[in-house]
């Protein structure tokens, strides 16, 4: 069914898409709980996470879901407002499309109006300087708010702008690499216990056998990626033992050989070992942690080949492939390396006072269940994102609401201007802006008609900063309620919104292909 | 009458004369439909689900890539496609035009035959109008060659009007200026290998930029320099893992440890000799198609070179085509091998993205395209129309001749065919007239696709054309008739001529047929 069918029918599939994420909008949006094929269960309300795990096979619904990622790629944070953003212009669409005007009308209008939003939003911005903690702490607790975890914004959220702020490089200030943030999980306590640790974190244990150490201070760290175990040659071998007295002499040279090693590790001063995961040998045997032990050498193991450039990053100390390198200049320093005890029996390890510590920082995330640990992960990996964006482009924003009346209201003043079907066609889609303080309040309880148009009476007389204060459940000056969110997190959500109406609406067949 | 025994095995089907004439006309008018829409700048887009694994979904508007993924039964629509790929192969746009250009020719022809028109005589009278149709455009070409200054406006003007068709013509201007930069430096090749794209999602299509030299999207080694001035490149394809004894069952027997831990470190020797051996090449940067473990990049870290492993087989063939270097596998001759050269390595960040980036490259020509996109569909498509961009530029660069657009060259040729179908006697005029009736189908389809009044437009363009010297087209923005000069609407006459050229020969293959004969499909054995 080519043609306008297909168009409706597309617009209407993705509609359904951005229905099924509304309710879940703004800091009274209620979650969903995912249940997936293989009986794991997910709560959340991040709209990116939801759309993720909804398996949506028809074509246009696809795209609403890619949307939802772009926007988590883009500002980490708004997913679900660029979702519904989309649906509500869809439905405009789809009216003006029965209005009979061509779709490229539609379109092109839609792209006129994104650039004029923008500019509306640029106007209502604040600038920030990096240096104001309090504003970076604001937006991401204005984030943290629409959360599970929004009773913990008050510490999340400065812990996620401390954790951001430590790993700026001062040479390129306008660059974050979230990747230099690692989150560690680890099951008990509550999100309270959650804590920003200047070092290094590994949910492991240290391997034990009868008297290695688990705390040790001055700690000279080597990063190995060769074993401590029995030599293996890369072709096949086997040892034939014909009698019994040889038999002896091979368990004597492995334990020569093991000691040859330990004793070149003893040597260069080195005292924390943390040894990368192998799979073709062990990386360390019992006979070769005995020894260790015995020469006071703490030891990590099965560490992942991925976080080894983490690692030497932040230990600022080179890899060792070979124990024929083992030298001094390679190795890391530390103050203190211990083995933690938390919660009932679980252990981490943790490596603080690091010297020439890299620019790098690990949060170690607890909670009571997986599902809450999870969820406080997503949160927090939001909350990163908008301090992020605010790094990148260091301007603020009115949240509550207020943007999009803003928009909305001034986008259709302009609409009067214009003459024609565009005038006809941004005026609609100016209204459709107000789909999000109208959701924001229906989630919060409250009269959605007459939150929208007292917003719009506010807003036409000037108080650009008008919005929803979902707390005291009525409309209030939102700046003062330290409800603020990152520029760039509204203009992406509005750009990508109008891009993917656009790029539906421009469809006019789905052709079935190998 | 005796009845004639079957010919063909018992599942082969033949059609014969009218009926497969018939079959014919309707599976390439399909095909022209169906692509039908997305010509011209207000085209629409088409999405195109994958039935394979992953249902992965493409949006696109290139005709090529449509008709491309398609499954086809019918024997006509085959020769469309095939046209279709032709054309995106020899100029690379054009695609959706030779369609249906050809569609139009068989719908026309369709009429002509019921009216008891032999196809013989219509395949002559289309004969004829081609010709005539590409002296027409001969006549009215323009040619800029000896002025550079016009000529690349000329060529930024033919890169805006095939980027105002696809995703891209929003900024247009941009990426007109990005292609027709990239184009340029290539220096009259065609060899667009030269010109790299790489996406990046994240950002807009803003973002997208032009550097010099080579981007590889790899990491750089643990512990090794970032930055490297005046680098000798090793290009090599080689296993830096271990070098195993391929053969099966080969293995070791000793009868100590210590013989064991000899030949690990024997196994170590010969890893740290191939290195020394790469290293004895002088060159300060390594790049390996396969992986390096960690004993040689350390090595390597050691001895200050950059390594850069997992390079994949794009990735190096063209980096020793840019560096100028030869890809290696044996190391025991460093004299016989060529390294490629460079004057900057750095790393240097796309977005969230580390890369590498090699300035300065040898090949002088070879230049980087980085796409940013909101997502991998934009991103795709984006791609896609850059690369149609691109190969009607590097095309026109070496035949300078230029067409106005917006539905003009049609006009001009489908005037003079009108004026040739006058002149010529005898049914075969019938055919020339039809054929000026299908050329007149292009600048409708682009008027009709932009939700314009075609009826109205296109009589008031053939009053303007009536004039000597018109410069008229359709101008699809304010949706009236419009100088194509002033409006910097221009095509590349290469296109347009194998547009008419390959849409008649199709047509005139197509109307040949007067059978259809389907194979048997061959069976599969029977396994148990």
């Amino acid at each position: 069914m080519p043609g306008p069918l297909r168009r409706r029918a597309n617009i209407l599939a993705a509609r359904a898409v951005a229905d099924a994420v509304r309710t879940s909008l703004g800091p009274k949006g209620m979650d969903k709980m995912i249940s997936s094929a293989n009986g794991e269960v997910i709560i959340t309300n991040d709209g990116a996470t939801i759309l993720n795990k909804m398996e949506v096979l028809q074509p246009a619904a696809k795209m609403l879901v890619d949307l939802s990622r772009s926007q988590d790629a883009a500002a980490g944070d708004g997913t679900t407002t660029v979702v519904v953003l989309a649906g509500s212009l869809l439905r405009r669409s789809l009216s003006l499309l029965s209005a009979g005007i061509h779709p490229t009308v539609i379109s092109d209008s839609l792209y006129k109006l994104s650039v004029r939003a923008v500019d509306v939003l640029h106007s209502m911005a604040i600038p920030l300087e990096l240096s104001d903690r309090d504003s970076l702490v604001k937006s991401a607790a204005t984030s943290l708010n629409s959360k599970v975890v929004s009773q913990y914004s008050s510490l999340l959220a400065p812990l996620a702008v401390d954790a951001v702020l430590s790993v700026v490089d001062p040479e390129h200030p306008d660059l974050v690499d979230l990747r230099d943030i690692k989150i560690v999980k680890k099951l008990g306590g509550t999100v309270d216990d959650t804590e920003l640790i200047h070092g290094l974190v590994f949910d492991k244990k240290v391997s034990h056998t009868a008297g290695c150490p688990t705390r040790v201070e001055n700690a000279k760290i080597a990063v190995i990626q060769f074993q401590i175990s029995p030599p293996k040659t890369d072709i096949e071998q086997s040892i034939i033992v014909s009698d019994y007295t040889q038999m002896d002499r091979i368990l004597r040279e492995e334990r020569n050989y093991i000691l040859g090693m330990v004793k070149k590790i003893k040597a260069s001063g080195c005292n924390v070992l943390l040894i990368q995961k192998s799979i073709l040998r062990d990386a360390v045997t019992d006979l070769s942690l005995h020894y260790l032990a015995k020469a006071k050498i703490l030891v990590v193991k099965d560490v992942e080949r991925d976080e080894i450039e983490f690692i030497t990053k932040t230990l600022n100390c080179l890899p060792i492939a070979n124990i024929e390198h083992f030298r001094e200049e390679k190795l890391g320093h530390a103050d203190l390396v211990e083995e933690v005890l938390i919660g009932d029996g679980s252990k981490i390890i943790k490596i603080t006072g690091i010297k020439d510590v890299g620019r790098t920082t690990t949060v170690l995330v607890r909670g009571s269940n997986q599902l809450m640990i999870d969820e406080a992960e997503r949160s927090l990996h939001d909350a990163l994102c908008v301090v992020r964006c605010l790094v990148n482009k260091k301007y603020l924003i009115a949240g509550g609401g207020a943007p999009e009346i803003d928009m909305s209201w001034k986008l259709g003043v302009w609409a009067k201007e214009l003459k024609g079907m565009e005038s006809f066609c941004i005026k609609e889609f100016a209204e459709a802006l107000e789909v999000i303080p109208y959701t924001l309040a229906e989630n919060a309880g409250l009269n959605p008609i007459s939150i929208v148009t007292e917003l719009r009476n506010r807003h036409a007389e000037g108080e650009t900063n008008a919005g929803i204060n979902v707390r005291k459940g009525q409309i209030t000056n939102i700046l003062d309620e330290n409800v603020v969110q990152p520029l760039l997190v509204s203009t992406s959500a509005v750009t990508l919104a109008i891009e993917c109406v656009r790029m539906i609406l421009k469809i006019d067949d789905i052709v079935t292909v190998r | 009458m005796m009845q004639v025994e079957r010919l063909l095995k018992d599942e082969a089907t033949e059609e014969k004369g009218e009926r497969a004439r018939m079959a014919s006309f309707v599976g390439a008018m399909a095909i022209a439909d169906l692509v039908k829409t997305t010509l011209g700048p207000k085209g629409m887009d088409k999405i195109l689900q994958s039935t394979g694994r992953g249902r992965s979904v493409t949006v696109t508007n290139d005709g090529a890539t449509i008709l491309k993924s398609l499954h086809i039964d019918n024997p006509a629509a085959k020769v469309l496609v095939d046209i279709s790929k032709v054309q995106d192969d020899e100029v690379g746009d054009g695609t959706t035009s030779v369609v249906v250009l050809a569609g139009e020719l068989l719908r026309e022809a369709e009429k002509l035959t019921n009216a008891k028109v032999h196809p013989m005589t219509i395949i002559a009278g289309y004969r004829m109008a081609a010709e005539c149709a590409r002296n027409a455009l001969l006549q009215k070409v323009l040619d800029n060659k000896d002025d550079p200054e016009k000529f690349k406006s000329d060529l930024m003007n033919i890169a805006m009007t095939t980027l105002s068709s696809k995703i891209l013509s929003q900024d247009k201007e941009h990426f007109a200026k990005l292609a027709v930069d990239a184009v340029l430096r290539l220096k009259g090749s065609t060899n667009l290998e030269a010109i790299q794209i790489i996406k990046k999602a994240g950002g807009s299509l803003l973002d997208s930029f032009l550097d010099e030299g080579f981007i590889l999207d790899k990491k750089i080694g643990i512990g090794q320099p970032k930055r490297i001035e005046n680098a000798k490149i090793l290009v090599a394809n080689t296993a830096m893992d271990t070098d195993k004894v391929k053969i099966y069952g080969a293995r070791v027997r000793v009868d100590s440890m210590a013989k064991v831990a000899e030949i690990e470190g024997a196994e170590k020797d010969k890893m740290r000799e191939k290195v020394q051996k790469i290293i004895a090449h002088g060159i300060n940067c390594f790049i390996n198609r396969q992986l390096i473990y960690n004993f040689p990049e350390e090595l390597f870290a050691d001895a200050g070179i950059l390594a850069i492993e997992h390079a994949d087989f794009e990735g190096i063939e063209r980096l020793a085509l840019v560096t100028g270097g030869e890809i290696a596998s044996t190391f025991d001759n460093p004299e016989s091998v060529k390294l490629g050269h460079c004057k900057l390595i750095e790393e240097i960040m796309i977005g969230e993205d580390k890369l590498i980036h090699f300035s300065g490259v040898e090949m002088g020509q070879a230049c980087t395209i980085v796409l940013r996109g909101a997502s991998h569909h934009v991103l795709d498509e984006a791609e896609r129309s850059l690369h149609d961009a691109l190969c009607v530029l590097s095309q026109t660069v070496n035949d300078s001749r230029v067409l106005l657009g917006g539905g003009w060259p049609e006009m001009v040729m489908a005037k003079d065919v009108d004026d040739l179908a006058r002149r010529t006697p005898g049914k075969k005029s019938l055919a020339i007239e039809a054929f000026s009736r299908a050329l007149l189908a292009i600048p409708t389809i682009i008027a009709d696709n932009a939700g314009l009044d075609s009826a109205e437009l296109i009589s008031q363009l053939r009053a303007e054309h009536h004039k000597e010297k018109s410069n008229a087209g359709i101008d699809v923005i304010s949706g009236s008739v419009g100088d194509m000069e002033k409006l910097g609407i221009s095509e590349s006459f290469k296109v347009k001529q194998a547009v008419l050229l390959s849409a008649t020969e199709a047509s005139e293959m197509i109307l040949r047929v007067d059978q259809i004969i389907t194979c048997a499909p061959r069976r599969r054995e029977e396994r148990m």
